[in-house]
């Protein structure tokens, strides 16, 4: 994140195409994979450093510089203001050890949101103020409203609109609903108007 | 109060926008409007108009009978049945015997609807972690419980325990039905021999279990009284499924005289507990003294008891694990002509569509907005008597150019009356160009973009009978919307028409304050005509020419909240 155009705009845009503001918490960078695409705003909270334990090794990102990736998030994602993504944690043959969060592509999560879920598919919208319990699957073009707390371990199939404390299947994406969850408009709308030079690599 | 929400936001096109873009349900036979509705405005405050109105996206198009078919027109056929929990496909086969929930180890919670997981009750993490032997250790054993993360329900608090963590829905069935499997395997099975019944002197517990003796009971009373007597057309044949039913209800309509006169035995009722009788317990004192000790949190609400797959839970322990319901992926078909109008694969992971005839891509979206007045920011509540411009745009997915003609009511329908006016109730909206060249969708949206600059140079102007702004494929058009004040006052008896009725003076209703515009779309294109589509075509003008088209619906715009004062 040490970049020397300070000045230049609040977001710093990658080679693939990533927005990351610089007011946006990442922490364990090196394990974070962007696929590309993918807007951070300011605030956000990417917990990478909560990375697999294997065997009997620290949890500090720094101490296990194999490659043990602990979010991956993929392509046109868009994570908003104030939200969190974090790694789910559990205890795995007698030792606590988080598990990486794999998102993938065109995933909206809104302002203020907490995502630990174990998979978030494709064209899933989260709205704002949600939370994403820990190990959750959620499957591709799902729709979880406003507030919505889907418990730890739930499983949420496809075309799903979800919503209530706890999260329940409410209803189903219709068929003409699907476009609503391409992201690359929101993508166009997000940026500086003069792209500096790319200071980071593709991993942040 | 309702939230404002969907109103507060600066430009509603995505909020409103729900509500623009409902969309009238036209008659599902005739092209455009029957007849009979030609003469009033569609009502969204009509109770019926529920049921007409979907927002665009839950409607699709028949591109054989050129119509809009909405979620209550369309006929919906099974693809796939699956468990939501676990994805696993189940067989349509296996959910008829089986049920409609999953058989694997899905359960719901029945305090929350959360998803339970199997855990051990000997959960001695702490000491397997603290042990050297960890890795020796096989992992948790002993009895397990099914457990809900979300409001840490337990199974173990009604005295389910598991021995192994597979299977738990044939562990939770043999539980609840008692240690004899019998009458509830039996009951799947079909018939039942009553002789394996009389080995079980047990009272079966659950309510299944009860049906099946009860029924078995019967079944074996109809046949020793069939057997017994000879008449044709005797109680033996009293069973629903059995095709005698038919030849008895006959034989009583044709009246002939072959009547039972005496039956050779009769039927008794059941009596004893394994035949599935139970007197109903009328002493309650148990009941009342369990409420008194545990009060109201021991009882169970509405919707626990709902969800339970059995009745008659009254308390808190009375509540057992809920086998997730499954569900299924369908296909949707037009109801006259049967076309597939979406068709999902069949695949449970498969998210792909096979047909997939959305509306959205066969008639104008509508967006609906403020007009930007530069420093004024857009009310959040609209002021009554005070007019108000509102931007439509019609955007066109097609790739012919469509003739839009609009009408609305020149008052709102309802108590409050808003008066609304179309400045420019008739465009076309050119073709949505083929987006296979990126660099000529760029082009045009530069064109675009110069064009509304072009625009924005002083031709910018609310006039009726022009069009406002104008793209590749949309217009905007301006709506001028003056509220109607939600005070009433009676009018002046002198002032009184006699044809008027009097103003309703009751209160404000929910919602009533939201001004709604029915408003009539009639979409007029010209299209190639497609080769299945020769022959079929009523019109019978399929030529080389272009084929005139014409569709016709009501939508209703939602356009604010008016305010109170």
């Amino acid at each position: 994140m040490s970049s020397r155009k300070q000045v230049k705009g609040e977001y710093i845009e990658t080679d693939t195409g990533n927005k990351v503001s610089r007011k946006a918490n990442l922490i364990g960078t090196q394990h974070i994979m962007l696929g590309g695409k993918t807007v951070i705003m300011a605030d956000a909270m990417v917990r990478g450093d909560l990375t697999r334990t294997v065997s009997a090794q620290g949890s500090s990102g720094g101490a296990a510089p194999q490659s043990n990736t602990s979010i991956f998030i993929g392509r046109y994602c868009f994570l908003s203001r104030g939200c969190c993504l974090r790694p789910p944690g559990r205890i795995y043959k007698g030792a606590f050890t988080y598990m990486p969060l794999r998102i993938g592509d065109h995933v909206f999560v809104g302002e203020n949101s907490v995502v630990q879920a174990a998979t978030i598919g494709s064209h899933v919208h989260i709205a704002a103020n949600a939370v994403v319990g820990e190990f959750a699957i959620v499957k591709d073009y799902v729709r979880i409203l406003e507030g919505t707390v889907v418990p730890a371990n739930m499983v949420i199939p496809s075309f799903s609109v979800v919503a209530g404390q706890p999260g329940r299947v409410i209803g189903e994406v219709p068929e003409g609903g699907h476009e609503q969850f391409e992201m690359r408009d929101l993508y166009k709308t997000v940026g500086n108007n003069i792209p500096p030079p790319a200071p980071a690599a593709a991993a942040a | 109060m309702a939230s404002f929400t969907p109103y507060t936001v600066p430009a509603p096109t995505t909020c409103p926008a729900k509500r623009a873009n409902l969309t009238a349900r036209p008659p599902p036979t005739s092209q455009g409007l029957p007849e009979d509705d030609e003469d009033h405005a569609f009502d969204p405050r009509s109770p019926r108009s529920n049921y007409s109105l979907y927002p665009l996206e839950y409607l699709l198009y028949c591109v054989d009978c050129h119509q809009i078919r909405c979620p209550r027109c369309v006929s919906e056929e099974l693809v796939t049945i699956y468990c939501p929990s676990c994805l696993f496909e189940v067989g349509s086969s296996s959910v008829k015997t089986e049920g409609n929930r999953c058989t694997r180890s899905c359960f719901q919670c029945p305090v929350c609807v959360g998803p339970l997981a199997v855990q051990s009750l000997e959960s001695a993490p702490e000491a397997s972690l603290l042990s050297a032997d960890n890795a020796a250790s096989s992992g948790p054993t002993g009895p397990w419980a099914l457990t809900c993360s979300y409001c840490t329900w337990s199974s173990s608090e009604v005295g389910v325990k598991f021995d192994k963590p597979q299977g738990i829905f044939a562990q939770l069935s043999k539980i609840r039905n008692g240690s004899n499997t019998g009458p509830d395997v039996s009951l799947t099975a079909g018939d039942t021999s009553p002789t394996k019944r009389e080995a079980n002197l047990a009272e079966p517990e659950s309510t299944r279990a009860r049906f099946s003796a009860l029924r078995a009971f019967y079944q074996s009373q109809l046949a020793s009284s069939s057997t017994g007597s000879s008449m044709a057309g005797g109680m033996g044949d009293y069973g629903f499924s059995s095709p005698a039913a038919l030849t008895r209800i006959m034989s009583i309509y044709s009246g002939s005289s072959s009547k039972p006169k005496n039956k050779a035995t009769v039927m008794r009722e059941a009596d004893i507990p394994n035949e599935g009788f139970r007197p109903i317990n009328l002493d309650e004192s148990q009941a009342i003294l369990k409420l008194r000790a545990g009060g109201y949190d021991e009882t169970v609400t509405m919707a626990q008891a709902a969800s339970q797959t059995e009745e008659g839970a009254h308390f808190a322990d009375d509540l057992w694990p809920v086998a997730s319901l499954l569900r299924t992926k369908r296909a949707k078909r037009c109801p006259a002509c049967r076309h597939i109008l979406s068709k999902p694969e069949a695949k449970v992971s498969n998210t792909r569509w096979r047909i997939r005839l959305v509306a959205g891509n066969h008639i104008p979206s509508v967006t609906i907005k403020p007009l930007p007045t530069p420093g004024v920011p857009p009310p959040n509540v609209l002021a009554p008597l005070k007019p108000i411009q509102y931007l439509l745009t019609f955007k066109n997915p097609m790739f012919d150019s469509i003739k839009v003609t609009l009408a609305t009511p020149a008052k709102t329908p309802g108590r409050f009356a808003s008066k609304v006016t179309v400045l420019c109730p008739q465009f076309t909206v050119g073709a949505n160009s083929d987006d296979y060249d990126l660099n000529e969708v760029l082009k045009a949206e530069d064109r675009d973009q110069r064009d509304r600059r072009r625009d924005d140079d002083g031709s910018h102007q609310v006039e009726a009978g022009k069009v406002f702004e104008r793209g590749r494929n949309w217009v905007s058009i301006v709506v001028e919307v003056i509220p109607a004040t939600l005070q009433i006052q009676p009018t002046p008896s002198l002032l009184q028409k006699a044809d008027e009725p009097d103003a309703d003076p009751a209160p404000l209703r929910e919602d009533e304050d939201i001004l709604e515009i029915p408003m009539f779309v009639r979409l007029e294109w010209e299209s190639e005509p497609s080769q299945d589509q020769v022959g079929v075509a009523p019109s019978g003008r399929e030529k080389d020419a272009k084929e005139k088209r014409e569709l016709a619906y009501w939508s209703v715009l939602g356009i604010g909240r008016i305010s109170q004062d």
